[in-house]
């Protein structure tokens, strides 16, 4: 028999776990996204919290997000509107998103866990300023949190401390973290850390960074990767809407795939470094933010059910699959933001129209190989377009290539003595004929003798 | 060819200078750090220069050179300074493994300098991810590189790309032709390879992190670069960084080291000059009888302390 008191195990959450944990599951880089994201948000929302479509004009430019990362400090603010104190008192500090919580229009943040995972990831002083408008005048506080002694003041509570605090420069959040962790502090030390975060922040948010948001880095603003497809000619990228009904909220997607960039001549492996290759492969975007980029994995279905393995031959595809909704809990989001969820209804349904897509250009890539040159000149007529301009298409369009009937060659092969050859090349009429050319004589003499005419 | 078939590499005046400055630099290191049983690892060619300066500025005994050249192999061991110099035949790539397997060298520091004529290419990055990951704790590591932009491409606009394969991900995506040429291309490497150096540690996690130390670019006919800095063990880390952020520091300059060719006489005149509170300028130099460039009388007023003097001895 069970005591009563028994009947009952404790399943309540750890500080610790929360601490150290969760923090491992997700790399410094996508810790620092996740605090962009909120800014983002914010922005987004400030700015009619639209539809996130490729047509939307939401003009962005009065935003800025700064991040300032020293070998002992790292800095993010904004002036993206700010949380409200309800706001903080009610859900930005809650460890998972309350159900009550009102859904943001479009956003990217939906877990209710990034911003808390991202500075325990990044060190143990904390320090959260915000500023934002109530009644009309601006109004501020403050949340320091130092890691240690939250964590030694034991499981029960959970709560931070929200102080008085001066205004900020502009309204929006300030997040200063100290006392770095050391994963923080390497990484910060690392020249190629700051520069391929800024390539990230490039590619990741290049939607917004279109729209005018500016995001620095070491006061040096990013610019966004153009994303361009190739069209004219026999050349034209598939670009179709569609409109689902989940739990009774629209998402809306939009597929566009084709030509990037030509394919290459050569489809071995060099050691170059291959631009092309780089960028080439799909790309999975939710409310804005690409959350899978240049993938060539199973993920996008390469390598699945009858659809090849990603090989160099293909170089020069991009296909881009764009989830948008006002509740970003319903798109195939991971809590990293950094994958898709492949279980995810949504994202399962439209992977043929993705499959379909990439068989188009695995197929055109096989037969452009018989026609290089010509299939190369009727490459160059058809010129990059940002995909914002993309027309309107149910299918991706590509050059027909009939296949050429092959005659089935024969390859013969045969060492004779140099002399021998020498010789027979000289009763040729050549004492210099090629070795491969005193072959093939040798074979047409013998044919027209022993087989005549073909 | 190998430098020793070329010059006598001891009496390129920027070379010296810069050695010079590496040494000096060296020592105060020494001074902050506990590094009394270091080991000095080097190219050594036949001269021995470093070696020598190694051991009567820093008091190191146990000393290896490298030497991949058959005949040079044969020559450096004759011409060796001191009964502790051990020469290994073969390239780097091959005999630092070795000399890390030697009876105790993994467990102390070492002063490594790697002074390679050649530009950087494949097997010199790979020598240094070799070093910075498994030179031992309270190591100072120092690469010297030719920064003559045709070995880059001879093309500017192949320069970048030429880069970018050689040092990954730490070259900026803008990276620009204009950043690779003659008189840019120094400063551009310095930075880039000091960049590359810092991200391998950061990467490696080494627990005292890397410490910028050296960078000097330097021109004799030839544009160099030497970059270096130390690999502090965890606890000695505080002390060396307080040292190379010192403002007294000289081991990071801006303006290339380039030291004139000089004769005694001219050497020996405008030193009369200095020190002076006042930049010595060319039409002083004219005064003075002779004539120099201005960027040389620079370097002149700048350096003339680790400048060396030669003469010719008729024997």
């Amino acid at each position: 028999m069970i005591p009563a008191e028994k009947k009952r195990a404790d399943a309540n959450p750890t500080k610790a776990f929360f601490v150290r944990m969760i923090t491992r599951d997700i790399t410094l880089e996508d810790c620092i996204f996740d605090l962009v994201d909120n800014s983002i948000d914010g922005a987004w929302e400030l700015a009619g919290g639209h539809p996130l479509s490729l047509d939307d004009k939401t003009d962005l430019s009065a935003y800025k997000i700064s991040i300032r990362i020293e070998e002992d400090c790292f800095e993010i603010s904004d002036n993206c509107g700010g949380i409200t104190l309800d706001d903080a008192v009610d859900y930005a500090f809650t460890f998972g998103r309350k159900d009550e919580a009102e859904t943001e229009n479009f956003s990217i943040g939906v877990y209710g866990i990034g911003m808390k995972r991202a500075v325990f990831k990044l060190g143990s002083q904390i320090d959260i300023r915000s500023t934002y408008e109530a009644d009309g005048s601006p109004s501020s506080f403050r949340v320091p949190i130092n890691v240690e002694d939250w964590l030694a003041s034991g499981d029960d509570n959970w709560d931070f401390d929200i102080e008085e605090a001066e205004d900020l420069e502009q309204k929006g959040v300030q997040i200063t973290v100290t006392d770095l962790t050391e994963a923080a502090k390497r990484s910060f030390e690392s020249p190629r850390f700051i520069r391929n975060l800024r390539r990230s922040i490039a590619r990741d948010y290049a939607l917004h960074l279109h729209r005018g948001l500016v995001i620095e880095v070491q006061g040096e603003p990013i610019s966004g990767w153009t994303i361009e497809l190739r069209q004219g000619g026999e050349f034209s990228p598939m670009r179709a809407q569609f409109e689902e009904d989940i739990e009774d909220e629209k998402v809306f997607v939009e597929v566009l795939a084709g030509m990037a960039a030509p394919p290459p001549d050569d489809s071995e492996p060099s050691d170059d470094f291959d631009e092309g290759q780089n960028t080439s492969g799909w790309y999975v975007v939710c409310n804005g933010r690409i959350v899978l980029a240049a993938d060539k994995t199973t993920l996008t279905g390469w390598g699945t059910e009858g659809w090849p393995q990603w090989h160099p031959q293909y170089t020069g595809f991009l296909g881009i699959i764009i989830f948008y909704s006002r509740r970003a809990d319903l798109l195939p989001l991971t809590t990293t933001k950094r994958s898709v969820d492949e279980t995810s209804a949504i994202y399962r349904q439209f992977r043929p129209k993705m499959r379909e897509a990439s068989r188009e250009w695995i197929s055109y890539t096989n037969t452009r190989k018989q026609i290089r040159e010509e299939a190369a000149e009727r490459e160059d007529a058809a010129k990059s377009v940002p995909i914002f301009e993309v027309t309107i298409r149910q299918d991706v369009e590509l050059p027909k290539i009939a296949p050429k009937t092959k005659i089935p060659q024969a390859n013969i092969l045969y060492t004779v003595p140099r002399a021998r050859a020498k010789s027979l090349a000289s009763a040729f009429g050549n004492i210099n004929m090629s070795y491969k050319d005193v072959g093939l004589r040798s074979f047409e003499y013998a044919f027209e003798d022993l087989v005549g005419d073909d | 060819m190998a430098s020793f078939d070329s010059v006598n590499y001891s009496i390129r005046p920027s070379k010296s200078v810069q050695r010079a400055i590496v040494f000096q630099g060296l020592r105060r290191i020494f001074e902050v750090m506990d590094l009394g049983n270091a080991i000095y690892v080097g190219f050594g060619s036949i001269w021995f220069t470093d070696f020598v300066q190694a051991h009567k500025l820093l008091d190191i005994d146990d000393m290896v050179s490298i030497e991949a050249n058959e005949i040079g192999f044969r020559r450096a061991t004759f011409n060796k300074t001191y009964r502790t110099i051990s020469v290994m035949e073969g390239r780097a790539s091959v005999r630092l493994p070795d000399i890390l397997e030697l009876e105790g060298y993994s467990a102390r520091p070492w002063v490594v300098w790697l002074d390679y004529d050649s530009a950087l290419d494949e097997e010199v990055v790979d020598d240094m991810q070799w070093v910075l990951s498994n030179a031992p704790p309270n190591s100072i590591v120092l690469f010297t590189v030719s920064a003559t932009q045709n070995a880059y491409g001879k093309k500017p606009i192949q320069r970048p790309k030429r880069i970018r394969a050689l040092l990954g991900d730490v070259v900026q995506d803008d990276l620009s032709k204009d950043d690779c040429m003659k008189e840019t291309l120094p400063k551009t490497l310095a930075d880039l390879m000091m960049d590359f150096l810092k991200s391998e540690v950061a990467d490696t996690a080494r627990p005292g992190g890397f410490i910028e130390a050296f960078k000097l670019p330097y021109l004799d006919s030839v544009a160099m670069v030497t970059l270096g800095g130390i690999l502090p063990a965890k606890g000695a880390a505080a002390a060396a960084r307080a040292l190379v952020a010192d403002e007294g520091w000289t081991g990071i300059v801006g303006e290339t080291i380039e030291a004139p060719p000089m004769t005694l006489r001219e050497i020996t005149t405008l030193q009369a000059e200095l020190p002076a509170v006042a930049n010595l300028t060319r039409e002083r130099i004219q005064e003075l009888g002779f004539d120099l460039h201005e960027r040389q009388v620079r370097s002149f007023q700048k350096y003339y302390k680790y400048l060396p003097s030669f003469a010719e001895i008729i024997a």
